[in-house]
């Protein structure tokens, strides 16, 4: 049998007298849940299709262009394609992760979430899971679109090392989202302009662009260190573009290597963030405050 | 009573520069006050900066910094577009800001100084901010990557004059089309910007857009507004066809388009305000 207790409690979950079993299923529907308007959204919100491909595509477009006009090599356009795929992710964790819970308050949503008896990381599990179907679609279409119109050649020797890299940049990536959701929150009213401030500056230092052993290599440490976009993105060039010679920063499997330690560093992080949010939002009572 | 409020007897031109000036005070507080200043000055300093070294180190990666014509081309054309952005991204994100976040266009609609001058005022703070960014660009392009500016005064005024005119014009146009939107109409701007972008000329010549592209290419005011800018800056033009062109040749072709643009721009608002007190969407909200 389960139910609610009577006597006090520090949250929801706690309130929520309920089997090991019960939690976990509860806490898998969440993840459900959330996931749930994003991948449907794919069919439900066309116009979302247009902009999420359109937008990456006009910035790949235009960086093509001056490598064009530049005459730089074929494997520089294939850099651009392969960048421009890799910035719809970095788009989605921005605005759909970071910025989601700061969006969530204002439509009151946010509340809701603290008072029920899941946990917050199941909301966030379910945004990045159906932020990553959403966004994988876009990403493939500009990859499609991009080779074809721009004549991009790959050479994959390791094509099942370049999907599990591809999938390894993913957990990082969706983990800095998740810390930043409660980050975002905490800063309140700057949610917009961090969000805008974290586009072409981070797409520089990930090298979005242009081979990231181009930058200082001071500049490049600090990117191995804390960017997984940048690291992510080194190993499946050299990996997607093997015959041409491409230098990576490090060795792939070092680059491997340092994207789960991401990976690790990042979803514990968010825990720990999320635990911190938590506790001054039932202290405090000003998280769930709209325009704070 | 008359449906526009503007048409109320006593409205003078005093009553719409009192409302363009309040609007300013009032998009500056939404813009900067809000702000943690340390945060406001990283963002205004920050994205157009990195916009700007991306393009500096691709041009490096492939030149090995050889033929700095085409990285003062590359600096001057990343510099300008911010306007671009600034303005029509301003004048969107107000309205839209007004109408689902702070929900108060209809009360300035109703107001009989009406809407437009407030609509100008309001996004002025994020024109001027977009101004910021291109002096700091060209100051960073001065200083650090060897842009040598040869400013030509008489040339570059009336170009900037005629080329922000041209700007608001599309901005205006934007502002009214993404009233009538339903959903993602926050991303209009940024999509027909980034469009713009591609075809004005602003980082690469437009020689190399397929030749299909060219006559829109040719038909757009920011087009002659960044090649005209470019001379008045730089003292030369861009590489490729549009540099053999002479200044007088580009600051005609920036008139004619700008002056088409000013009035189409102009009526489009007008015609998509009626359309939207007609349909009901000035006190629409769509969650989105």
């Amino acid at each position: 049998m389960s139910g609610y207790r009577g006597t006090p409690a520090t949250n929801a979950r706690e309130a929520a007298e309920w089997s090991t079993g019960r939690v976990l299923w509860s806490n898998l529907r969440a993840v459900i849940g959330r996931a749930y308007p994003r991948v449907i959204g794919l069919t439900r919100e066309p116009s979302w299709i247009f902009f999420e491909i359109a937008l990456p595509f006009l910035a790949v477009s235009a960086f093509v262009f001056v490598y064009r006009a530049l005459d730089a090599p074929e494997e520089f356009i294939g850099f651009v394609v392969l960048g421009g795929a890799v910035t719809s992710f970095w788009l989605n964790v921005v605005w759909m992760m970071a910025a989601q819970f700061y969006w969530e308050k204002d439509q009151g949503n946010l509340e809701l979430y603290f008072t029920a008896p899941m946990h917050l990381m199941s909301i966030l599990a379910g945004m990045a899971i159906g932020g990553l179907v959403m966004t994988s679609s876009r990403a493939l279409a500009v990859i499609g679109i991009g080779s074809i119109l721009y004549g991009v050649t790959y050479s994959i020797d390791q094509p099942f090392l370049l999907a599990g890299v591809f999938l390894l940049t993913m957990i990082p990536l969706y983990g800095m989202g998740m810390l930043f959701a409660s980050l975002f929150l905490l800063w309140g009213r700057e949610a917009y302009h961090l969000a805008e401030l974290l586009q072409e500056p981070i797409y520089f230092l990930g090298g979005v662009n242009f081979p990231l052993v181009a930058l200082p290599g001071a500049v490049v440490g600090v990117v191995m260190a804390t960017l997984p976009l940048g690291v992510g993105l080194d190993a499946m060039r050299q990996l997607a573009f093997a015959g041409s010679g491409v230098e990576g920063v490090l060795p792939v499997g070092v680059e491997i290597a340092i994207l789960a330690a991401m990976g690790v560093i990042f979803l514990v992080g968010a825990r720990v963030a999320l635990r911190y949010l938590e506790h001054l939002a039932r202290r405090e009572g000003r998280l769930t405050l709209k325009w704070q | 009573m008359s449906q526009r409020a503007a048409s109320v007897r006593g409205i003078t031109l005093a009553d719409a520069w009192r409302s363009f000036r309040t609007a300013i005070g009032l998009g500056w507080a939404v813009e900067a006050n809000w702000s943690d200043p340390f945060l406001f000055v990283v963002y205004t300093v920050a994205k157009p900066l990195a916009a700007a070294l991306i393009l500096v180190v691709m041009f490096d990666v492939i030149t090995g910094g050889q033929g700095t014509e085409f990285l003062q081309f590359l600096i001057v054309g990343s510099a300008l577009w911010n306007v671009v952005f600034g303005v029509m991204g301003g004048l969107v994100q107000s309205i839209l800001e007004d109408r689902e976040r702070y929900r108060m266009l209809k009360y300035i609609v109703v107001t009989p100084s009406g809407l437009f001058p407030f609509l100008l005022g309001r996004s002025l703070a994020r024109v001027i901010v977009s101004f910021v960014a291109v002096a700091l660009t060209l100051f960073v392009g001065v200083a650090f990557l060897g842009v040598e500016l040869r400013p030509n005064l008489v040339y570059l005024a009336p170009a900037t004059l005629l080329g922000i005119l041209a700007v608001i014009s599309l901005g205006i146009f934007m502002a009214g089309w993404c009233l009538q939107l339903r959903q993602e109409a926050w991303h209009y701007p940024e999509a027909i910007a980034g469009a713009i972008y591609l075809i004005s000329g602003a980082i690469f010549p437009i020689d190399i857009l397929p030749s299909f592209l060219h006559p829109i290419a040719y038909g757009s005011p920011t087009t002659w507004w960044l090649e005209a800018s470019r001379r008045g800056l730089l003292g030369h033009g861009s590489p490729g066809a549009m540099g053999t062109l002479s200044d007088g040749a580009v600051m005609l072709f920036l008139a004619i388009s700008t002056a088409i643009a000013i009035p189409i721009g102009l009526a489009a608002f007008a015609w998509f305000m009626k359309r939207a007190r007609q349909a009901g969407l000035l006190d629409m909200v769509t969650g989105s």
